[in-house]
């Protein structure tokens, strides 16, 4: 096992299930356990294993694979701003 | 609207900081950290490879190596930091180069009323041009006399304090000027396009 | 499926340490809804001028303890609802909850595959509610825990999981220790490796549903390590900690 580079970055680095009380604010529904795909290499997985940075002025969701990112999230006081343009879809369960 | 529910005994981590209080920008609390905040993992740049560009509408564009740009003439700085997520540092320790310096040695076009200021990893915001003339910005390579650590913009990043520190690109690779305004990394999600601590421009309008 | 998913004030039943630095709180819930194995509740505290913090912390127990719930926490220097917990929060106070949450880190008793459960420090505790829930439900599938921890005096639940590994219901639980061992100890003595992970999954028979948890580098590393084991991806689910020690900071 490779010893990583000690980055402080990376420690502070979480998944997605660090925010899944978010996504049930903005969403409505659980949405760790939905598939999605990134846009930007294909790659599919379940949200909760999306990498996310909790710890500027938003919320930035990554891929796992290839880092870009996914999913943008905002909270200003009266409203979400969410940028999914990194996601081909988001799916929402009935 | 019903009472919030309290937290016996709950005050957070916020210090008082009574008497530097005037230099406290509204809905800050003061900090001795320097916390880490990004939006993705920390970039591995090769110091050999660096470069920092200045392109756009200037009439030639200007590029730097690291080695040419640690022999430009660079001052220090003390400065008094606001980020949007609550934290005011005052009396941070920077060494770095004046982006009047940097500017000196290009021709800025006439049009060119805002500026990009872009990150090797992707990052962008933007500012009017005239937010980073007279002193008002410069591109840090030191913190507390040690090199700009990675997880906090090394080596180097824009610094300016006047606006919150969003503004501040980490792991700054250069400046594109523009006649139109274009919103960076934050700004076109929700967070406001200018960022005056003092007049707490934390959100867009909208 | 839809749930609204609402605020409610709950009261502090019990504080136990388990550690020097950690603590379980009990919290009896209005609201109690049975939660799945490995979901997190999530912890508001207020102050009087209206400034809030808020965190999310596993779920310690099983969701067979009707009414109430443990939350596991580690106390985080300069943390600031972990300190709140842990140096103000008494038995009869009242603190906002808000939960269950989580839809992928969860494990379900009726699930038939075998279990390799890899924790780091604090990681332990949504594992533990799945341990709990397992013998809870008298389940017996095969079940390996690899719970690294830096010292002795640092593992949490120990006397627990020494109990539930010696009753013969298919529980296994390997610890190492990374910056220091007693004397006479038996177990691991170093991180995690490829070399332990081979040996700890050998004798499992069947591909194992695998639920890692803990520090972001040991996630990665040991989640690569069996991938590169040969485990298919898909059976493999990770939670990661902050060096803060829960799932979204101190």
């Amino acid at each position: 096992m490779q010893e990583t580079v000690n980055d402080l970055n990376r420690e502070l680095m979480l998944d997605a299930n660090a925010v899944a009380g978010l996504f049930q604010d903005i969403f409505g529904v659980e949405m760790t356990a939905a598939p999605t795909e990134c846009a930007h290499c294909g790659a599919e997985g379940e949200m909760g294993t999306l990498l996310a940075f909790t710890h500027g002025p938003g919320i930035v969701l990554r891929c796992p694979s290839c880092e870009n990112v996914i999913l943008r999230i905002t909270q200003t006081p009266d409203a979400y701003y969410v940028d999914a343009r990194g996601a081909v879809y988001l799916r929402l369960a009935r | 609207m019903a009472d919030p529910f309290i937290s016996r005994g709950f005050v957070g981590k916020r210090r008082g900081g009574a008497e530097k209080a005037s230099r406290i920008p509204p809905g800050q609390y003061l900090t001795d950290d320097f916390p880490v905040l990004s939006a993705g993992p920390t970039p591995s740049l090769d110091l050999s490879r660096w470069t920092f560009q200045i392109e756009g509408l200037v009439k030639q564009p200007v590029s730097w190596t690291w080695e040419q740009f640690l022999k430009l003439p660079s001052q220090a700085f003390v400065v008094d930091i606001s980020c949007v997520t609550k934290w005011t540092h005052l009396d941070m320790r920077w060494q770095g180069v004046s982006v009047d310096t940097l500017l000196e040695r290009v021709d800025l076009d006439r049009r060119a009323a805002f500026v990009t200021a872009f990150s090797h990893e992707g990052y962008t915001t933007n500012l009017p041009v005239a937010d980073i003339l007279n002193g008002q910005a410069f591109v840090a390579y030191r913190y507390d006399d040690k090199p700009l650590a990675p997880e906090h913009g090394g080596p180097a990043r824009l610094v300016v304090p006047h606006l919150y520190f969003w503004k501040s690109a980490k792991w700054v690779a250069g400046l594109r000027f523009m006649e139109q305004d274009q919103r960076g990394f934050w700004e076109s999600a929700g967070y406001n396009n200018h960022g005056d601590p003092w007049k707490e421009e934390r959100y867009s309008a909208w | 499926m839809r749930q609204p998913l609402d605020w409610q004030i709950a009261t502090v039943k019990a504080i136990r340490p388990e550690t020097a630095k950690v603590k379980t709180f009990t919290f009896s819930l209005p609201d109690w809804r049975a939660h799945r194995a490995g979901q997190h509740y999530d912890v508001r505290l207020t102050a009087e001028d209206g400034y809030q913090a808020q965190r999310s912390y596993s779920i310690a127990s099983e969701p067979e303890r009707r009414g109430e719930i443990d939350l596991t926490v580690e106390r985080i220097e300069d943390g600031e609802v972990s300190a709140y917990m842990h140096d103000v929060l008494t038995v009869g106070d009242r603190v906002e909850l808000r939960g269950p949450i989580g839809g992928y880190f969860v494990w379900d008793s009726e699930l038939p595959d075998p279990l390799l459960l890899i924790a780091g420090g604090s990681g332990v505790v949504p594992l533990m509610s799945m341990i709990r829930h397992r013998a809870a439900t008298g389940n017996m599938v095969a079940t390996r825990l690899l719970y690294s921890s830096r010292t002795f005096d640092d593992i949490i639940y120990f006397d627990e999981l020494e109990k539930l590994r010696g009753n013969g219901h298919g529980l296994d639980v390997f610890h190492t220790l990374t910056r220091g061992q007693p004397e006479g100890w038996k177990g691991y003595s170093r991180r995690i490796d490829d070399r332990m992970l081979k040996e700890v999954i050998k004798p499992l028979r069947m591909v194992p549903q695998v639920f890692i948890c803990g520090p972001t580098l040991l996630v990665e590393g040991a989640a690569n390590t069996l991938v590169r084991l040969g485990l298919p991806a898909a059976q493999i689910r990770t939670e990661r900690f902050g060096p803060t020690g829960s799932g979204t900071g101190g």
